[in-house]
């Protein structure tokens, strides 16, 4: 019964939301609209479960004294000081604006900008044409780098200026991205669209069964 | 010589890497920048929308991707206040109604634009989708109120506004996926018009929808943001940040060249 049920309400709801996508009556889009209705009700439940599962991670790294267990105190004090502020008060109160742009976000940006450091290095030792293949990834990375600052089209107007067209560096980063990657990405976009329609069939009909808990 | 270069430390390139930003933010660069036709497109059709038009901003990015998308936004919300085209800011990012409300209020004031009549800015739902979804159906029924807790019922501009019909245009500003989903579900089911601002690393994900014409036009990254400001004719964050990352971006050419010419000596070297 545990398995059979929400095999059965998958199944149902599956067939029905499909068919409401193919029939604009009246009472067939009144079942369409109280469904995703549903639906927007039930998403703020997944923020819950994300949030107990937050809690539910640190109580144990620091029962079980893991490495770097003190820093789980941060996690508590960083999620209470939110709390207390967001939920009796509401987003807009200036206390909580201002831990959000004086903590959060220089915290958050500063991660980020580490990137361009590590990205630095790894391109330095990485980034290597030892093949034909890799050759080629090789030009195309370099012409969208230096096409995406307008320093290229500075340097190309200026060393390359004898060439019977301005701005080559923009230019040819515009075709690599509208031709060869745009040929690249709907070829998976197709593949990853035709995975997911196969899924969701697997799903309604019964055949995947590992969201409840079971082997397929 | 060659081996020391092949074994360069490091802590060096960050140093150069730090200098590179560093330099052109003590010293701007002014380099000329070039309107790229994607980000053009955008620009043409909010500035072809007659004024009491109505466009949807969703702000789907955290303060990680806040220096590249946050000039993108104040760019356009400058145009459209310029231009009494509406606007009406979400988000889908719980991150992000702190960041979006505080650069639409700073955006407004500067424009003189009336909080409920020129814009309203509604906050955030989660369920990302199915909020899209349901605001094809009702707005209204998936924010009930505003960001400052008033009724969508007693702001004057949206009395004339129930779903996607009487929206003119949905930018989307993202870091992540929500590009993919507002086309799927937003386009593909209400023929409703998006363009899309996105970060530097995700832009070649959106030329597939470029070409068929289901996103209006993209502001890709910084460049998009410092062509936006080019088109309004404000040069601002935007494109300080472009002329910043020039050096960063050459200083990167130029290593990934000398590393490749070290190891072509180096293997011929080896035979």
């Amino acid at each position: 019964m545990k398995r059979q049920v929400p095999l059965v309400l998958c199944f149902l709801f599956g067939v029905v939301m499909c068919f409401t996508q193919f029939s604009p009556h009246s009472f067939s889009q009144s079942i369409y609209d109280e469904v995703v209705y549903w639906a927007l009700i039930m998403s703020p439940f997944a923020l819950a479960v994300g949030t107990i599962t937050l809690v539910q991670t640190h109580v144990i790294r620091i029962r079980r004294r893991t490495e770097h267990w003190q820093y789980s105190f941060v996690v508590f004090a960083g999620l209470l000081t939110m709390v207390v502020i967001g939920l009796p008060f509401g987003p807009q109160h200036p206390a909580f604006a201002w831990l959000f742009n004086n903590v959060q976000v220089p915290l958050d940006a500063t991660m980020f900008s580490l990137l361009a450091f590590l990205i630095a290095s790894a391109a330095f030792r990485a980034f290597r044409a030892r093949t034909f293949e890799a050759s080629l990834l090789l030009i195309s990375a370099m012409i969208v780098l230096i096409g995406n600052v307008p320093v290229g089209d500075l340097i190309w107007n200026t060393v390359l200026s004898w060439l019977p067209w301005d701005n080559g560096a923009s230019e040819a980063r515009q075709w690599i991205l509208g031709n060869p990657n745009l040929s690249a990405r709907r070829g998976i976009i197709l593949g990853v669209s035709l995975g997911v329609i196969s899924q969701a069939i697997r799903l309604i009909l019964g055949i995947e069964r590992s969201y409840i808990g079971g082997g397929d | 010589m060659l081996s020391k270069l092949m074994n360069l430390d490091r802590r060096l390139i960050f140093i150069f890497v730090a200098l590179a930003v560093i330099i052109p933010t003590l010293l701007p660069l002014n380099l000329p920048i070039n309107v790229s036709e994607p980000t053009q497109k955008i620009y043409d059709y909010i500035d072809a929308l007659p004024a009491g038009s109505t466009i949807m901003i969703a702000f789907d990015y955290g303060p990680s991707s806040l220096p590249e998308l946050n000039p993108m936004a104040k760019a356009v919300l400058r145009h459209c206040f310029d231009k009494g085209v509406r606007v009406i800011g979400m988000t889908l990012y719980p991150f992000a109604p702190t960041l979006a409300d505080t650069l639409i209020t700073e955006v407004a004031e500067e424009a003189g634009a009336v909080n409920g009549e020129d814009y309203v800015f509604l906050g955030f739902r989660p369920g990302g989708e199915q909020v899209m979804l349901r605001m094809g159906i009702s707005i209204g029924s998936v924010f009930e109120k505003d960001y400052t807790n008033t009724p969508l019922t007693e702001i004057s501009m949206m009395k004339d506004i129930t779903n996607y019909g009487q929206i003119d245009l949905i930018l989307d500003l993202a870091s992540g996926s929500t590009t993919d989903l507002w086309i799927t579900y937003v386009n593909v089911k209400y023929n409703q018009q998006i363009a899309a601002g996105v970060t530097g690393v995700i832009v070649s994900n959106m030329y597939p929808y470029l070409q068929t014409n289901q996103l209006v036009g993209l502001m890709p990254g910084y460049l998009g943001a410092s062509e936006y400001e080019k088109l309004i004719g404000v040069p601002e964050k935007g494109t300080q940040g472009i002329n910043n990352a020039s050096p960063v971006h050459v200083l990167i050419l130029g290593l990934v060249i000398i590393g490749n010419i070290v190891f072509f000596i180096q293997r011929r070297r080896e035979g």
